[in-house]
């Protein structure tokens, strides 16, 4: 009898790390995005000074095409970033999509290293790391390269966000640890607990149509008539 | 009134040494202002208005979070400055300028303590409590202010702001430099820790005035041809390089004299070693003295 | 004839003390709300407008009217002119409870009251206000020693304390005739510092506002400021003097002194007459006549002050009749003391421009009260001083 509980005990030891391994399923393209985003590739010191026609002429003599891009996306979470602040999700970039729209490598890859053995398109990880490098004054750091390079070409273009949230998920703390509610809250609790931290967007809330709103919309003719009310007149927890 | 000639003669002898003493050591006003300290670059045409300088500045500082943190829609509505909650403030200027599809380009500019190379401030402060230390940060010393605010009266820049709601132990408050982070070996003030853009350019003054030169040089039609706070009231330890007109983003007009300049040759070329004081205590002693003689004479003259 | 002064022997509760009680009343209701809910809470101060009614009226014009004070001390114990001490005493007075004052209001606009001992300890000799604040202190110190005589006076031979107390009194009477006979040896010595502490600190009130060159309007802003405080000091001291002479003789119905008025105007027209060639001799010479008359309320408050605050009762007083006149003095006197007021409330509020923010600035109830209390608590202590120490020139009983 005790061998056989022992037995069952180790089958289930044994069993247990395969179910919940099981239980995620992780993209393998993801994990290897973030794989490449962990790497730090070494400083490059010295770039070749090109002018900018020159060269998108050299990377069309070396017969750099959008066809030479493979891979889809990368995830720009680099540890040289992430060492300085942690506020943001890391930025998903579809290379391959700006590749294919821009056409034209230079846009991005607008210096190359010296070494004429380096890559013609090396990374960008690569000549810009730590901001204020006193050896280095005027490279700035990758944080920043990015966001001028995203920002500015966006901005010149007209499309493509230049918020913060069009291109980054909020790393949102764990509100697991946050919301602090008893067992089987009634919805007055979960709202005043809401309100706790987002009062101003509470705020702003109340100031919208999905508060002020009180009868049938031109929009809703023809679909529910029949709500007659907005929130603010009939809501239960209209704190 | 007992005037002896005695004790007379003492005092003129005093007055006339010290007079003598000053003379030799009169000399003119030299700017106190640090070798080899620090400074920062605030490049207008790259901020883009995150307002994430506010925030690391309240979290760095213990400051209470910024009006509306998470969200960039109404804040840029009004114009706001630094207050006792917010020692560096971001607001946004239509200038006129356009950008690739005729729409307004908003300029976004960061305001806080300039740390003047010779704070009108630290000139001002009657007990010392703001001092200009070795890394260019303009220091409250909290336990030395008396809270008489003529700091404020004296900023050019408009900047200390005052806990006017606290009766009995207000602080005078104003961006600090980080001067606890940056003194340590590689520290960096936290708004510029989080600037996305580099914006803010942190370094030694020298260092920093040349990458502000460099860009002006490098991007030509792109900046106006000018680092605001190079020679502004002799100089500052944060500088502003920008695209549109400082006046536009509301950096005044100043001229490069130091403030403190002209108050301190008067103080110091009046006052040191108290030389005109005691000379004045000597003239009028003078004439107290020929004057009581003179009466004392006339009385007995006229008495007898 | 042989001046004497002595106590009043006057009815003391008037309608006049009862309305100075209401403002007294009023003043501490303001000040206990400052000290509770912060200055914030009673001024209309903010970090754009840090200095408004309680510096530039309570600091800078309590000081500039006590200027009686030295003035009256120089003329008759610097340079002999002992024909005037019977002014000596009043304008003393005056002093004494003037810079009290400016202390009392200085305790109420500081921030943290409880510090202002510090300077004394923390010494920043490039700041003008440090200075200011070390002469004031010294200053008070030496009008306290000047006033000691006649307290020692009064009481000399006659303490008297009250119930166990009265053990004491040879003890006190001692130290009163020992310290009057210090004192009363050393006693030059406080006049003439008394009369260069002022000047050092009357000139520097005016170098406070040079600290700050973009933000004091040019009509004002001068390198000469702190030359024409220290005139316009000199100029106000004497009508100082016949305002609250007239002021008094007038309320205890005493004798109006103008034997000795008179000549204090002729006096005046020259320390006037020379504030006011430096005055708008500084103006020509830096050019600002061009703001005159832009019509803003600044430029409007400088021609006011200038033209009925100096240029005015300057020429009036060139005419002896006015002179002469009772009346005559007492306006012209009012108006040079108004001049000296506007300039002050000019210098540091109406000239006053923050570079960045609208800043426009009218003093709240609450400041208003504080400085109204202030004003009253001080005219009511002169009247109790007045009344049990021998400050007045006492009537003959037959006088008035």
């Amino acid at each position: 009898m005790i061998k056989k509980i022992i037995f069952f005990m180790g089958v289930f030891l044994f069993l247990m790390p395969g179910l919940s391994a099981a239980e995620v399923w992780k993209a393998p393209d993801q994990e290897k995005a973030k794989e490449r985003a962990r790497e730090v590739v070494p400083f490059v010191k010295e770039y070749k000074d090109d002018c900018l026609i020159n060269r998108r002429t050299c990377l069309v003599d070396a017969g750099i095409s959008i066809k030479d891009v493979t891979t889809v996306y990368f995830v720009l979470g680099s540890p040289v970033i992430k060492k300085r602040e942690d506020h943001y999700e890391p930025v998903r970039f579809a290379h391959k999509r700006h590749a294919a729209l821009t056409n034209d490598c230079s846009v991005c890859h607008h210096f190359r290293p010296k070494d004429e053995n380096a890559l013609e398109t090396t990374r960008c990880s690569a000549c810009h790391q730590d901001s204020f490098n006193p050896d280095y004054p005027e490279r700035i750091g990758l944080k920043a390269a990015y966001h001028q390079q995203c920002m500015q070409c966006h901005q010149n273009q007209g499309k493509g966000p230049v918020d913060c949230k069009g291109c980054h998920l909020q790393n949102v703390p764990d509100h697991k640890e946050l919301v602090k509610l008893p067992d089987g809250a009634d919805p007055f609790q979960v709202t005043a607990e809401c309100l706790r931290c987002h009062d101003t967007q509470a705020d702003d809330m109340l100031t919208t149509a999905h508060w002020l709103w009180k009868g049938p919309s031109p929009y809703t003719t023809g679909h529910r008539k029949d709500i007659m009310h907005g929130k603010g007149t009939t809501a239960l927890n209209n704190f | 009134m007992k005037l002896t000639r005695r004790t007379f003669f003492k005092f003129m002898g005093a007055a006339g040494s010290t007079v003598v003493g000053r003379a030799s050591s009169a000399n003119a006003w030299e700017s106190k202002a640090p070798p080899d300290s620090y400074g920062c670059l605030v490049d207008l045409s790259r901020c883009v208005g995150c307002r994430k300088c506010e925030e690391a500045c309240s979290t760095v500082n213990g400051l209470p979070a910024p009006e509306r943190a998470n969200c960039q829609c109404t804040i840029f509505e009004k114009k706001r400055r630094p207050d006792d909650t917010a020692y560096t403030v971001v607001n946004r200027y239509f200038t006129g300028k356009l950008d690739t599809f005729d729409k307004p380009l908003p300029t976004f500019a960061k305001v806080q303590c300039m740390h003047c190379q010779d704070a009108a401030c630290v000139s001002a402060c009657i007990v010392g409590a703001l001092t200009k230390d070795e890394t260019g940060a303009v220091h409250y010393d909290v336990s030395k202010c008396i809270g008489c605010r003529y700091c404020m009266v004296a900023c050019p820049f408009e900047i200390p702001a005052y806990e006017y709601d606290d009766p009995i132990t207000p602080r005078v408050m104003k961006c600090t430099f980080c001067y606890d982070r940056i003194k340590k070996e590689g520290g960096i003030p936290g708004c510029v820790t989080i600037c996305p853009t580099e914006a803010l350019t942190f370094g030694k003054r020298e260092t920093v005035l040349k990458i502000a030169h460099d860009r002006l040089r490098e991007n030509p039609g792109k900046y106006i041809q000018h680092v605001y706070g190079e020679k502004e009231v002799g100089g500052t330890s944060w500088m502003y390089i920008s695209a549109v007109p400082f006046e536009k983003v509301n950096l005044p007009v100043l001229p490069e004299t130091p403030s403190p300049k002209l108050s301190e040759t008067i103080q110091h070329s009046l006052f040191s070693y108290l030389w005109s004081p005691i000379a004045l205590f000597g003239v009028l002693g003078a004439v107290m003295f020929t004057s009581k003689k003179h009466t004392d004479h006339s009385n007995r003259k006229g008495g007898d | 004839m042989e001046h004497k002064a002595r106590p009043l022997n006057k009815k003391f509760w008037t309608p006049g003390v009862m309305v100075m009680l209401v403002f007294m009343a009023a003043g501490a209701v303001s000040i206990i709300a400052r000290f509770t809910g912060g200055i914030g809470y009673v001024t209309n101060l903010s970090d754009a407008r840090p200095w408004g009614l309680w510096v530039g009226v309570d600091v800078a014009t309590g000081v500039a009217l006590a200027a009686g004070g030295f003035t009256t001390a120089a003329l008759a114990h610097i340079f002999g002119r002992h024909n005037y001490e019977s002014i000596t005493r009043p304008a003393l007075l005056t002093a004494v409870l003037g810079y009290t004052f400016v202390v009392l209001g200085l305790l109420v606009d500081i921030g943290r009251s409880w510090a202002i001992w510090k300077p004394m300890f923390n010494w920043n000799t490039n700041s003008v206000l440090f200075e200011v604040a070390m002469c004031v202190m010294v200053y008070l110190t030496v009008l306290y020693i000047e006033f000691f005589p006649i307290v020692a006076e009064q009481f000399k031979d006659r303490v008297n304390l009250p119930g166990i107390l009265s053990v004491f009194n040879n003890l006190v009477d001692s130290i009163l005739k020992r310290g009057d006979a210090f004192v009363g040896k050393i006693m030059w010595i406080f006049i003439i510092l008394g009369v260069v502490l002022s000047c050092m600190h009357q000139s520097s009130l005016g170098s406070l506002m040079l600290v700050a060159p973009t933000k004091l309007h040019p009509l004002w802003y001068t390198p000469m400021l702190p030359l024409l405080f220290l005139t316009s000091a000199f100029a106000v001291g004497y009508p100082m003097v016949v305002f609250e002479t007239t002021l008094a003789t007038s309320s205890f119905k005493l004798d109006g002194e103008m034997n000795i008025l008179t000549p204090l105007t002729r006096i005046t027209v020259f320390l006037l007459g020379m504030y006011m060639f430096l005055k708008i001799g500084d103006m020509i010479y830096r050019g600002t006549y061009i703001y005159l008359l832009q019509g803003t309320y600044q430029t409007n408050s400088f021609i006011v002050e200038v033209l009925f605050g100096v240029m005015v009762p300057w020429v009036l007083l060139l005419f002896k009749r006015i002179r002469q006149s009772r009346t005559g003095i007492f306006i012209a006197a009012s108006m040079i003391i108004g001049g000296v007021i506007l300039n002050r409330i000019n210098v540091f509020i109406v000239g006053y421009k923050s570079p960045l923010s609208e800043s426009g600035y009218f003093p709240a109830p609450g400041e208003i009260f504080v400085t109204l209390g202030l004003i009253a608590t001080l005219m009511f202590i002169y009247r109790c001083v007045v009344t049990c120490l021998p400050v007045l020139q006492a009537p003959e009983e037959v006088s008035s």
